[in-house]
């Protein structure tokens, strides 16, 4: 891919992620504020379990994780990629993230759909 | 109180020195010259060749900022030594060293071989997709001043290579296409008369391409010829980005022909008046 496409997606992504991020921030770190809850009782887990039933949560976290790992990992390629590398060091760089984002994507996309799923109090 | 930039006086100039037929590794040497007013560090430099040490090597040719030949890193900054008053780096000792980021053949002569193998890499010249008018012209491609407004600056680009041995992204990353080569794809994607801008994007749209740019600006700092090669840098992203979304400029090369008749016809409209005397 064009390196152009792959650079604009990751300027594109920095509006998503700040707001995004700033919902997160809203939910979990200033709950008193948006919600009328105490942060602890915010991040307990009955609570956690409760929130994540909702499709909004699941669609604001899905998002942010994509955008999130890709904003990341497209910089850390950024900074690996100016080492002195052979051109096979390079394609290890390149699979290895590739590889790496979709383990975390799984993953996240894992615990996101559990949460979703989760019968509460069992 | 004495103005120390026009005071002519005693400076010690320590220049590196490296010949790789004895030489491991370069090493210092220091002289002492009786520097005028006016004085530059290339003409220093010719006297210290032609009184103290012959063996010095250096390249140098106009002597007035045009050829670009006399690049040096003066006083851990680099810069034209035919351009630069030794009295106006206001220190008594000035350092000359050959310009970082290049190898080194000897002395003060660096190896400019990545400046022109980047250049050349992202065809510094005016493409046309119109090879018959490029083969048998039928007439002149117009460019209006404003077209050549757009461009005017990153044209005077000399290939000193100053702007390579300035980027900090060059000195940690060889591979980085660097300011000069960036600027000149800049400089001929953007002129009308060019339609070449497909054909560079496998020089130029790449990791080490306009992307790699830290924008710290040393390059258009450094720059003689007052180009600013950073901000053609940021040009080139735009262009790219909007070529990448289709946004690009299009560009047809026959309108912009001048049939060869209508030229004629505009150098008859200025000839001189006729003559009146000697008939």
């Amino acid at each position: 891919m064009r390196e152009t496409r792959l650079w604009s997606l990751h300027i594109l992504v920095i509006p998503i992620i700040a707001v995004l991020l700033g919902m997160h921030l809203a939910i979990m770190h200033y709950a008193p504020v948006f919600y009328g809850m105490s942060v602890d009782k915010a991040r307990e887990y009955a609570t956690m379990l409760e929130r994540g039933k909702s499709v909004a949560q699941l669609v604001i976290y899905m998002l942010l994780l994509v955008a999130g790992l890709y904003h990341g990992l497209y910089g850390l390629r950024g900074i690996l990629r100016e080492l002195p590398l052979t051109p096979t060091m390079v394609k290890v760089v390149d699979v290895g993230i590739i590889l790496f984002g979709l383990f975390i994507f799984a993953l996240g996309t894992y615990v996101t759909w559990w949460t979703f799923n989760a019968k509460l109090g069992g | 109180m004495t103005d120390m930039t026009t005071t002519p006086r005693e400076i010690t100039f320590r220049v590196r020195r490296y010949n790789p037929d004895v030489d491991i590794v370069p090493h210092w040497d220091e002289y002492r010259l009786h520097v005028h007013d006016g004085m530059t560090v290339l003409e220093a430099l010719h006297q210290l060749k032609a009184e103290q040490t012959p063996t010095l090597a250096y390249r140098s040719s106009c002597r007035m900022g045009v050829c670009g030949s006399c690049g040096m890193f003066i006083n851990d900054l680099p810069m034209l030594a035919c351009q630069t008053q030794v009295l106006h780096l206001n220190t008594d000792i000035v350092t000359v060293a050959p310009l970082p980021n290049y190898p080194n053949v000897k002395d003060l002569v660096p190896n400019l071989e990545p400046l022109i193998q980047k250049h050349a890499a992202i065809k510094p010249f005016i493409i046309h997709t119109n090879s018959q008018e490029i083969d048998e012209p039928t007439g002149e491609f117009i460019q209006t001043p404003d077209e050549r407004e757009s461009i005017s600056q990153f044209t005077h680009c000399i290939k000193c290579g100053l702007c390579l041995a300035a980027c900090p992204t060059v000195a940690t990353d060889p591979l980085f296409l660097g300011p000069q080569a960036l600027a000149q794809a800049y400089r001929y994607s953007a002129d009308n008369r060019d339609c070449g801008l497909k054909e560079r994007l496998a020089a130029i749209d790449v990791f080490h391409g306009p992307y790699q740019c830290h924008m710290a600006g040393a390059c258009s700092q450094a720059c003689p010829k007052g180009v600013d090669p950073a901000f053609a840098i940021q040009l080139l992203k735009r262009t790219l980005v909007l070529d990448s979304i289709g946004f690009g400029k299009k560009k047809s090369s026959l309108a912009k022909v001048m049939p060869l008749a209508d030229v004629v016809k505009q150098i008859e409209e200025f000839a001189p008046p006729p003559r009146t005397v000697g008939k």
